[in-house]
């Protein structure tokens, strides 16, 4: 049956190059983002594929919320096998495109096959009325701000775009997609970064999506008085409370100093805990720039109100990236062993360019630097290896993979990788409950699956922790809401009710988002996962950090508990994202 | 004694304990008796310039702080709560 809303979804067929519309199935009604994606994989890709053939399918999603009225929800996921990790994927961006696909009504793009020729390249035009695959040859191994930049000149200005970088067209196990931000200049700095995605894209011959949305107004919920009233109290309640100020005021990047204090700055590939550089590579220093040379905060889609997403301009005051995060100064940054904010500013912007995961990227460098082939610190030399990556060569191709690759390639003993993605900056060894959800997501370490920052927290509570953040997070990046929203399922679910017009009991949103988790895990053991993957490295039960001597220490069948779930408490209800 | 609930983001240094009785006259002094207790817990609370930090908000008696108003004075069983703000991507 399809949605009396008169929802729709493509399905484009990359071996055909060939798209049609057809009617969103009502039973996916309250499905979005993260957890449709789940879905349609579980539901129609072969988890045994090869991540990078044709039968492989890369979902572009947007949340269940994106392009309503609702504050900050207009997220998209990007979903499909990963070549990174072998399992389900799904990494979320902000910009404008999951708004503009919700606006014309498309709640999902589902892309399938692969041309015969591996050489061509193809974009998939979608506006109100149709949705086309086109020839881009022409736009073969360009850099994501070249690219946009052409783009513009030819699209109509209301245009939103989803591309690759040369990465993704190399099919590189760290590519990332990147989404154009509202911006008028279209900038495509939001990048859904983790797992490669961006290679599945590649390997589809797809090199970028545009999404016309036009002037369409915000989607109309069903019951509009109270869903206006309920985004009224809402973003209220956000801009008066407690985040108020580090992320509108500052964005991500000033958390350094305090993650510092806690050990979860991770330093020179993560035989430390503390940096010694932290205090010039806090997003401090960032904001202080702001005054003499131009850019300041903004926000990266259409309705955030958080506005926690930073623009960087060089000494020239020129334009240089966006966003420069928490995650990125400190995997680039400092377990690089690199010093200098602004070097850092540089290496984003080059994994902007070439579509590139910050955090794996900057992970394999610190990989490399830590098995002796470069000296940590070496600023110039990682830039250097990022232009090899977008030249193709092959140490360039052996980081473009990833930290596993690169330490296989030197076969050096310390690579923090969980299912073969790298740890981001939020360390395991004093946050162990984060650790039991790096170890039990079916995404590998990745701190938006579910981050627990409580170092100290005893034992027996940490699987119900990482499952209840994991259940949290499975239904917030499927509704549309940014996280940094800090929203929790209450919320989610009041939202949902007025905008569907039934209410929601909070049994059935925690079992939404639990459906979510079954499914990825589904997944996964289809794909040939089992206990065995779900294990920290073993440098990080070696490697102690903190005046604690912290090391991964949780024994495996609390880790295991993690997958039995707990009962439902108010604790869950009132956590947020 | 004023207590000091410590947060779940800042009970590494204090091995997990949530709430600490402390003797002060002041904000301040309560958080440096903690930290003398729990080195590591008042860099949490205060920059190097003595202001709270930016990710920690402070409350007297449910009463928030401002960032420079780390020598507040408490007595008796004043609570001195600190909410830690989060810091994700
Ligand atoms: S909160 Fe930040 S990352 Fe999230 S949508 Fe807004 S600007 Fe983008």
């Amino acid at each position: 049956m399809s949605d009396p809303t008169g929802d729709r979804m493509i399905r484009v067929d990359m071996t055909q190059q060939t798209a049609t519309i057809e009617p969103f199935p009502e039973e996916w009604k309250f499905l979005g983002g993260r957890g449709l994606s789940a879905r349609i994989l579980l539901d129609e890709c072969d988890a045994a594929c090869d991540p990078l053939g044709p039968d492989n399918l890369l979902v572009m999603a947007p949340g269940v919320l994106s392009g309503t009225s609702a504050p900050t929800s207009g997220r998209i996921s990007i979903g499909g096998k990963s070549p990174l990790t072998g399992g389900i994927k799904e990494a979320n961006a902000g910009g404008n495109p999951g708004q503009d696909l919700m606006r014309l009504g498309y709640r999902v793009v589902v892309v399938t096959g692969q041309p015969a020729d591996p050489d061509r390249r193809y974009a998939l035009d979608i506006d109100a009325d149709s949705a086309t695959v086109v020839p881009a040859d022409e736009h073969k191994g360009k850099w994501n701000y070249g690219l946009i930049e052409d783009l513009a000149k030819s699209y109509s200005e209301t245009a939103s775009f989803i591309s690759i970088g040369p990465a993704g067209e190399m099919r590189l196990a760290g590519a990332s997609v990147a989404c154009t931000d509202q911006e008028k200049e279209r900038n495509p700095a939001r990048h859904a970064g983790r797992g490669g995605l961006g290679a599945v894209m590649g390997s589809k011959g797809l090199k970028y999506v545009s999404v016309d949305a036009g002037k369409r107004p915000a989607r109309k919920p069903a019951n509009k008085k109270e869903f206006g009233a309920l985004c009224k109290k809402y973003t209220k309640y956000y801009l008066d409370g407690p985040a108020k100020e580090p992320f509108p005021k500052w964005g991500t990047s000033v958390g350094c100093v305090e993650a510092d204090a806690l050990y979860t700055f991770p330093y020179k590939n993560r035989v430390e805990g503390r940096s010694p550089d932290v205090h010039t590579l806090d997003g401090m220093r960032i904001v202080e720039s702001f005054d003499e040379r131009g850019g300041g905060m903004h926000n990266c889609m259409t309705g955030c109100i958080v506005k926690c997403s930073n623009i960087v301009h060089d000494k020239d005051g020129n334009y240089k990236t966006s966003a420069l995060e928490f995650e990125t100064l400190t995997l680039l940054g400092s377990t690089c062993g690199i010093a200098s904010w602004e070097d850092v500013a540089d290496l984003d912007r080059l994994c902007d360019e070439i579509g590139l995961d910050t955090i794996e990227t900057g992970a394999a460098i610190a990989v490399y630097m830590d098995s002796g082939a470069m000296e940590f610190g070496d600023a110039d030399g990682a830039k250097r290896i990022l232009r090899e990556i977008a030249e193709g060569t092959e140490l360039g191709r052996s980081i473009g993979n990833g930290a596993a690759a690169i330490g296989r390639k030197r076969k050096h003993h310390r690579v923090p990788v969980v299912k073969g993605q790298a740890l981001p900056a939020w360390d395991p060894r004093p946050l162990k409950a984060s650790g039991i959800t790096y170890c039990t997501s079916a995404m590998g370490a990745d701190h938006t699956a579910g981050l627990i920052v409580e170092p100290g927290q005893p034992q027996e509570e940490m699987a119900e922790a990482s499952q209840q953040a994991q259940i949290v997070n499975a239904v917030v990046d499927s509704s549309g809401f940014c996280s940094f929203m800090m929203i929790n399922l209450d919320e989610v679910r009041g939202f949902y009710g007025e905008y569907f017009g039934e209410a929601m009991t909070r049994e059935r949103i925690a079992d939404m988002g639990w459906q979510i988790l079954q499914d990825e895990w589904a997944f996964n053991r289809r794909a040939g996962f089992d206990a065995s993957d779900d294990v920290m490295p073993d440098c990080l039960k070696q490697d102690p950090i903190g005046p604690a001597k912290w090391v991964w220490d949780v024994p495996d069948d609390v880790v295991a508990s993690a997958y039995e779930r707990f009962e439902n408490n108010d604790a869950l209800f009132e956590l947020r994202s | 004694m004023p207590e000091v609930h410590i947060p779940p983001r800042y009970r590494g240094p204090t091995n997990g304990e949530r709430l600490v009785e402390v003797t002060g006259g002041t904000v301040r002094e309560c958080i440096d008796a903690v930290d003398a207790r729990y080195p590591g817990f008042g860099e949490l609370v205060f920059d190097a310039d003595g202001k709270i930090r930016l990710f920690a908000t402070l409350f007297v008696n449910g009463d928030e702080l401002d960032r420079g108003a780390g020598d507040t004075k408490v007595a008796g069983n004043d609570r001195i709560e600190i909410l830690a703000a989060v810091a994700g991507g």
